[in-house]
């Protein structure tokens, strides 16, 4: 599959008058994003993510280290047409209303009359904005805004999408109606970097994360890799006697008995059958036997906790 | 340290710069060929946030009221009176076309990456220097619509003036109101031009600084520019490093006073064209200079 986005080395270090030995905001990076991937960038506030969109897409300089699109330059014009990028917290022209600002940003693109004028119709009804399109944007909720953010970064219909926070400060309903709209980009083939502090949204999107701390990647992977083989097994069981916990703590593998959930750690086909049958003799009805995989906060947490370690 | 080195400054400058521009010709002419489309745009969408600012229209509304206002003024002779009008009324274009572009340049590049709504723009196949040179253009609109209006209305009240005065009376020179139209048009032009160069020079400032320093520096060039001769005069009273400073700032500072000609137009003193010829030139070399470093500025700069 075709690298679309190819990051190595990536160094930035930012001098002031107060920090004149510099503060390493991202610090010899390497990221690869290949085609119809949904990559999503994890971090805590200044580990380098939004710096890293920034070198990527041009606005500031690396101090180190190489960013490659579509295996070109940023500087290359060709590259840019191929992109579309949402900011965090929608800057956009405050003054115009939806149907100005996105007929602005697709002349960017030297589409014609007709051409911009049949883009921004598609583009509204894509982000659920026919009805509020001659809202000044200033007057728009939140809501309206990232989605209008969104459909200024789908303007060219662009291969990579480039997406920073883009559910920051909406309500759960603002959310859950950007995550939707992300997973059809998804579907429709876009490859989509995202940077999010939501990492349930992450969840569900993406299909590879990098976790970012300190400017550095302290763990890449998908969500299996880095959430590894699950290390236990959780048998739901209800109606069993009371009496029969000390009998059922004192079986190989279970770690614990708790009300109504029975933890097993790794177990055999055998180990988990006489679990089961040790249950049922003390008067339990199983419920459901799941093998859980750590979330993605808690590969995150852990991934950090490791590193301040 | 003489005006005439001031001259031939500005003749090996230009020179230089045409040079420049012949040997790079085709680069630059595709570059503007290609990038034109979105310089045109970021231009109109320039003007047309303008547009929708109150301030801007609260400060013409302003203006327009001050110079509608010469009309109520009748207690001079008509040639005091024809002087008054053009001087106040031609004084009021250049003060306020001066705060106007200091209020409009200043706060465009700044404010486009404070605010960040550039981010979006220079995502897209949008060059840093179309964007730099869509915003001056947005800018030289906005002022020229501006200047344009005012001396609309400045042109308004001068025609209705010598309307109600009327023709001169013989034997009596004093009833004459001249109202010098031509003159009165050309002399705004000027202003305009002076305008056009002051906004090349804020442009600059901006493509390095934030809006706080831009504003300071385009208040500085305004004021050095305006106060030339005075620098001058200065400067030939001084000695040393002190001298020295006054002379580089003397060249250095576009003289915006050599687009003056409200005293001429006002008396009715005959405008040397060579003059303005002059001045023209300098502008177009400065304009040119300024928004090739802006360029070179910006194009580097972290937003």
């Amino acid at each position: 599959m075709e690298t679309v986005l190819q990051v190595e080395g990536l160094t930035k270090v930012y001098h002031s008058l107060l920090t004149p030995v510099g503060v390493k905001a991202v610090d010899g990076l390497n990221l690869s994003i290949r085609q119809g991937e949904t990559y999503s960038m994890v971090g805590p506030n200044g580990s380098g993510k939004t710096t890293t969109l920034k070198i990527i897409l041009g606005l500031i300089f690396p101090t180190d280290g190489k960013t490659t699109i579509f295996g070109k330059d940023i500087s290359d014009l060709s590259v840019r047409e191929r992109i579309g990028f949402l900011p965090e917290d929608a800057y956009l022209y405050d003054v115009f209303n939806g149907e100005d600002l996105l007929d602005f940003y697709a002349g960017l693109f030297g589409y014609g009359k007709q051409a911009r004028k049949a883009r921004v119709e598609e583009l509204l009804t894509l982000v659920g904005m026919q009805a509020n399109r001659k809202v000044p944007f200033r007057e728009c909720s939140k809501g309206m805004r990232q989605r209008l953010a969104l459909a200024q970064a789908l303007v060219n219909d662009p291969e990579l999408l480039i997406l920073d926070e883009p559910t920051s400060g909406l309500d759960p309903a603002g959310r859950h109606q950007m995550t939707q709209l992300i997973l059809e980009l998804k579907r429709r083939g876009k490859t989509i970097l995202l940077c999010s502090h939501f990492l349930a949204e992450v969840e569900e999107v993406c299909d590879r994360v990098g976790i970012l701390y300190r400017g550095k990647l302290v763990g890449e992977g998908t969500l299996r890799e880095l959430a590894g083989e699950p290390t236990e097994i959780v048998i739901s069981v209800s109606g069993m006697r009371s009496g029969a916990t000390k009998q059922l703590a004192a079986l190989p593998t279970v770690v614990d008995v708790g009300d109504g959930e029975v933890r097993l750690g790794k177990a055999t086909g055998d180990q988990l059958w006489a679990v089961l049958q040790a249950l049922r003799e003390a008067g339990g009805e199983i419920q459901e036997v799941t093998k859980p995989r750590p979330s993605l906060q808690d590969v995150f947490v852990r991934a950090i906790g490791e590193v301040k370690e | 340290m003489t005006p005439q080195i001031g001259k031939l400054i500005l003749f090996v400058g230009a020179m230089l710069v045409a040079g420049i521009l012949v040997m790079t010709r085709k680069a630059w002419m595709g570059a503007l060929a290609h990038g034109w489309p979105s310089v045109w745009r970021i231009a109109k969408m320039t003007v047309a946030e303008a547009r929708r600012k109150r301030v801007l229209q609260a400060v013409v509304v302003l203006v327009v009221l001050i110079i509608a206002s010469l009309n109520i003024v009748s207690y001079l002779s008509p040639v005091e009176q024809a002087r008054m009008v053009k001087d106040s009324g031609l004084m009021s274009i250049t003060l306020f076309g001066m705060l106007l572009s200091i209020f409009v340049g200043a706060f465009m590049i700044p404010h486009e990456i404070e605010s960040r709504t550039i981010y979006p723009i220079l995502a897209k196949p949008v060059r840093r220097y179309e964007f730099l040179l869509g915003k001056y253009l947005g800018a030289l609109i906005i002022l020229g619509v501006i200047v344009a209006i005012l001396t609309v209305v400045l042109v308004g009240v001068l025609l209705l003036q010598a309307h109600v005065i009327g023709v001169p009376q013989a034997g009596q020179p004093d009833s004459k109101f001249d109202a010098a139209i031509p003159a009165v048009i050309f002399a705004a032009v000027m202003s305009y031009c002076a305008l056009a160069v002051l906004t090349a020079l804020i442009m600059l400032i901006s493509a390095v600084s934030s809006t706080t320093m831009t504003v300071i520096g385009a208040i500085l060039l305004w004021g050095v520019g305006s106060m030339q001769s005075m620098l001058y005069d200065l400067s030939t009273k001084m000695v040393g490093a002190s001298r020295f400073v006054l002379w580089l700032f003397y060249h250095a500072v576009p003289p915006l006073q050599d687009f003056d000609f409200r005293t001429n137009v006002a008396n009715g003193i005959p405008i040397d064209a060579g003059a303005a010829v002059q001045a023209l030139g300098a502008g177009l070399l400065y304009i040119i200079v300024a928004l090739l470093f802006a360029s070179l500025f910006f194009e580097n700069r972290q937003v």
